[in-house]
């Protein structure tokens, strides 16, 4: 080779390095024009319901954003993918968009366990990670530093909320508790035992189900005959129907069932599906958003997504995807220009947001990562949805 | 080429790609790499019980479990090196592989499905009500590998190590193939009354067949823990061994190139859809259903089959 | 409630799951006995029948009496076209009779997984959903225990279903051919039964059997596309029988129904999830060929 092309291939090389040290100082997924965000949920398989509609809904949040000239003069733009709530899934979702997207932090997830996968790769890249509607109880206790979540509140907070209601305002004394025997029915069963043990009542029944359960009458059976005043329960969607069927069928509906968000997703759905009147006529279940209290919210949120997705018809669960956005954004505004991933962390951890949409004020700091500690109870007799008076908050210790 | 000097040039491409890879490509790619690498480790394996003896053994994934947990857990709780710790899972996989083996063996096609089947539940039951061993739905975070005083902390620095591993996975089915167990594993596989008739313990033969794969699922499941950090029980479900399956199928079973051509193929679409609109991603389970169903219809032999009976009629 | 009234609340609803589980597993015994083939996706097939149902339901508004006789019909027609059209293409490629059963297996599985599939991608199928009871009237009193109008209803339906089918493979020409093909598929041909044919109908025959099967459990047991996993029920109940005798699932079915519910009870509700499985491994090894088969017990298995 003539030297006219050694030294052709020096310069190249030269160049080379030097963009590539100068690329790596600069931050990734932030240029003078834009943010990239990460947006995942899942988008197909078993639990795609938990996951499309709230992921729409933090996309018309950015969009609503970007529409009004975005934040501090960058506009966000979306990467989305599907995490099939798998640990698998979003892991590997999750290494691409670090990697190969290079987006400035990860928002996403609606399920824990598979949330839980990607935790160690994180912490290790120090990239945040703002889960989106999951509950997030392993991910974000003990809390570390790049996870932050639970904007709907854990496992946790439904356990506790839910018994302290049952003693506080159902006046209950002994209680009866139904969950799955996964990492939420752990969660929420630790917070309810102990609420229930520090206000004076009485755990009469634990009954652990797994999650694809097909026949429930062995375990209510159990429950009834424990004679509870109140029946706490976990369960999924499909169990949870299951459970206020037996329960209407064994005729124990003058025990209030209390259930907790997961099971009811679409609480219109779930009282077609239960079919029978008489055993929605003591339920109760929690919520984290004052959209049903507050017309005005709900049309709003409505509106927006109808904006952003004309195609689709929306469940009422869309909500939950928009506190986690609502949180990036003011973190992102806060910051100002000066935007590095160890600075959106410092940001974060100082958040203290109130907005009309939630039942309490979203917030984190140095030694916490679950976002919302406060929720409402609802009683639902089929038609209406009551929102009951008084709001009720986790302390922060039960069931940790 | 002899069969010394083909595993050695598996041997040496492999671990060059496994060294050269991690520095050109995003990480990401390294990360699908090593999956595809265990997955081909899983697929050979569940050939070999399926494929080569034509036995119907679906407990692959328990055996699975077990080299993930057993690997992952003897090296937490009682400090064994990897290096001394997957190979005993694994031993402990196909050990387990051994004892359900002899009584189910003696089962035709639906039982012996059904029963292995019925294990592998009972096993993905046990990982996760046994809570003080596994951590149970919680998940289990596996510290990181030390080799030799080195830590394996990321893709980049597991793909040597499963390359190497991948190697001699290779090597000892090439020599498992072109020995007389091999051989004896087709032969009953055609025809056991043929088989029997021509002095092939039919019934030792199969147990082998069942407790081999096994090791090599063991094995898989120690790669798992060389480059993934949290194992949860419902990870080893039977979509992974539908998967594992057609990946067998569509590539050709009975033969290397055509498993890993299968594991390649199948590894590779879900990458390949994700380009595809957000509205389609829905598809997916419908259209890897429809591959598998086209795959056993028009070429029950696999990609590889096409290709061989192309080159039969040159 | 005393622990025998428990019990027996126990019995009867154990009885009437078990019904259905055991006409799902009669569907796949059919099919078994027929064509050696292990059908993994009987539990899709018994899914698309309640979403077949349901939509019927939905779109058309049509009487529920018009849907339970036009839904096994749909499911019918799927069986047949899968055995004419991938079964029958895999048969004609065997190699060795042992390669093709695996073949055929496979295609099950995929089918499965179609099936799965195509539902899911109804948007309608995201959210749990139930089809309405055919009877909803209230429930019935025998002091504690309590019984469903509607589980009478499945108890009866189920019962009429295996009344049929038992009254068609014993006396009708139907049926013998049927048997006939699935004792000496060579010899059927000989004497001219058509074998092709009758495949394709046996295979069309199970999958209605297990369409009427979604019919009665998707009220029961509500639907999401992967109500079919519920199919390893039905065979732990059909290994109970044997596999190949058909009232041996009945029995299978209704005594697995009642020991879940009694391990429910008496140990715990998690292992009802590994009660079939269980039970799978414990027949397969005490009593291979099951508790019910008269016949040629070691040709089978």
């Amino acid at each position: 080779m003539n030297m006219k092309m050694k030294l052709f291939k020096g310069l190249l090389m030269a160049f080379a390095g030097v963009f590539s040290v100068l690329s790596s100082a600069q931050t990734p997924g932030v240029t003078d024009k834009e943010i990239v965000i990460g947006l995942f949920a899942p988008l197909s398989g078993p639990l795609v319901s938990y996951g499309i509609d709230p992921l729409n809904a933090a996309k018309m949040i950015y969009e609503d954003v970007n529409s009004k000239g975005g934040i501090n003069g960058r506009k966000i733009r979306l990467v989305i993918e599907d995490d099939k709530c798998t640990g698998n899934d979003l892991l590997g979702v999750a290494k691409k968009l670090i990697t190969v997207d290079n987006v400035f932090i990860l928002h996403g997830g609606s399920c824990t366990a598979a949330i839980a996968a990607a935790q160690e790769y994180i912490q290790r890249e120090k990239v945040p990670f703002v889960m989106l509607n999951a509950a997030g109880d392993n991910a974000v206790f003990p809390p570390t530093r790049y996870m932050f979540g639970s904007f709907q509140g854990t496992q946790r907070v439904y356990g506790s909320a839910l018994s302290e209601f049952a003693i506080k305002s159902l006046k209950a004394k002994r209680i009866a508790i139904i969950v799955h025997d996964d990492d939420y029915g752990k969660a929420n069963l630790a917070a309810a035992k102990a609420v229930i043990t520090r206000l004076g009542g009485e755990v009469v029944a634990e009954e652990k189900i797994p999650p694809n359960i097909s026949d429930i009458t062995a375990p209510v059976l159990n429950l009834r005959a424990s004679k509870p005043d109140a029946i706490l329960s976990g369960a999924y969607p499909a169990p949870a129907v299951l459970l206020a069927q037996k329960y209407g069928e064994f005729g124990m509906t003058n025990i209030p069932l209390l259930q907790s968000t997961q099971g009811m997703p679409t609480p219109s759905v779930y009282a077609k599906n239960v079919g029978n009147p008489d055993a929605l006529k003591n339920l109760y279940h929690t919520w984290s958003f004052t959209d049903i209290a507050k017309e005005d919210v709900r049309e709003r949120m409505l509106a927006m997504y109808k904006k952003s997705n004309p195609d689709r018809e929306p469940g009422p669960f869309m909500v939950t995807g928009v506190p986690s956005a609502l949180a990036v954004i003011d973190t992102l505004q806060r910051l100002g220009r000066d935007l590095t991933r160890e600075k959106f962390v410092d940001a974060m951890e100082k958040l203290n947001l109130n907005s009309d949409l939630m039942t309490g004020p979203l917030q984190f700091s140095a030694t916490r990562r679950d976002a919302l500690r406060t929720v409402e109870v609802v009683k639902f007799d089929g038609k209406t949805q009551k929102v009951m008076p008084d709001y009720y908050t986790w302390n922060g210790k039960d069931g940790n | 080429m002899s069969l010394g000097r083909q595993q050695l040039l598996i041997g040496v491409i492999l671990l060059a790609l496994g060294l050269i890879l991690p520095a050109l490509l995003p990480e990401y790619f390294i990360y699908l790499f090593n999956l595809l690498m265990m997955y081909l480790i899983l697929a050979i394996g569940l050939d070999i019980v399926m494929g080569w003896s034509g036995q119907f053994a679906f407990a692959h994934i328990a055996f699975y479990g077990i080299g993930i947990y057993g690997t992952a857990l003897l090296h937490m709780r009682l400090g064994v090196p990897f290096i001394v710790g997957m190979p005993l899972a694994a031993l402990l996989a196909a050990l387990i592989g051994y004892l359900i083996a002899v009584p189910a063996t003696k089962l035709r096609t639906v039982y012996l499905a059904l029963s292995t089947f019925a294990f592998a539940q009972c096993a993905a039951w046990v990982f996760r009500t046994w809570e003080s061993l596994t951590k149970g739905p919680d998940g289990l975070r596996m510290t990181p590998t030390n080799l030799f005083g080195f830590e394996i902390v990321n893709d980049s620095q597991a793909m040597p190590v499963i390359a190497v591993i991948l190697a001699l996975v290779i090597a000892a089915t090439l020599n498992l193939l072109h020995s007389k167990l091999g051989r004896d594993f087709f032969a009953v596989r055609d025809n056991e009354n043929v088989a029997l008739a021509s002095g092939v313990d039919v019934k030792a033969t199969k147990v082998w067949a069942l407790t081999i794969s096994a090791f090599y699922a063991g094995v898989a499941g120690g790669v798992y823990t060389l480059f993934q950090s949290y194992i949860n029980p419902d990870n080893i479900d039977v979509t992974l061994l539908v998967l594992i399956l057609s990946m067998v199928v569509v590539g050709g079973s009975g033969s290397l190139a055509g498993v890993s051509i299968g594991v390649v193929v199948l590894g590779v679409l879900p990458e390949v859809l994700r380009a595809a609109p957000k509205g389609l991603l829905i598809w997916q389970e419908f259209v890897y259903g429809l591959i598998l169903m086209l795959a056993i219809i028009f070429s029950p032999k696999g990609i590889w089959g096409l290709f061989s009976r192309a080159k039969g009629k040159s | 409630m005393g622990l025998f009234n428990l019990i027996l609340q126990g019995i009867i609803s154990g009885v009437v799951t078990g019904c259905v589980y055991a006409l799902v597993a009669l569907s796949l015994v059919i099919v078994y006995k027929s064509t050696d083939v292990v059908n993994f996706a009987g539990g899709e097939l018994v899914m698309i029948g309640a979403y077949i149902g349901l939509l019927l339901l939905m779109w058309l508004d049509w009487p529920y009496v018009f849907i339970f006789l036009i839904t096994p019909v749909f499911t019918y027609a799927l069986g047949l076209v899968f055995s004419r059209f991938a079964l029958e293409k895999i048969n004609r490629k065997k190699t060795s009779s042992n390669t093709v059963l695996v073949s055929f297996v496979i295609a099950t599985i995929a089918l499965s997984d179609m099936l799965k599939g195509i539902v899911r991608v109804i948007p309608f199928t995201e959210e749990v959903r139930r089809l309405p009871p055919l009877f909803s009237g209230p429930p019935i009193f025998l002091g504690d225990l309590v019984i469903q109008p509607q589980d009478i209803v499945i108890v009866v339906v189920a019962s009429i279903v295996m009344l049929m089918l038992w009254l068609l493979f014993g006396y009708t020409l139907v049926g013998k051919a049927l048997r006939a093909t699935s004792q000496n598929e060579r010899a059927a041909s000989l004497i001219g039964i058509p074998v092709k044919s009758v495949k394709s109908a046996i295979w069309g025959l199970s999958a209605t059997v297990a369409g009427i099967a979604g019919l009665l459990l998707a009220p029961k047991l509500l639907m999401t596309p992967d109500m079919g996993n519920m199919v390893m029920l039905a065979f732990a109940a059909a290994i109970i029988g044997g596999f190949s005798s058909l009232p041996g699932c009945v029995v299978g079915g209704i005594l697995l129904g009642i020991v879940q519910n009694m391990v429910g009870i008496f140990i715990s509700p998690q292992a009802i999830a590994v009660t079939p499985f269980f039970v799978i491994m414990l027949v397969l090894l005490i009593r291979p060929q099951g508790f019910f088969d008269k016949t040629l017990a070691y040709k089978k298995v």
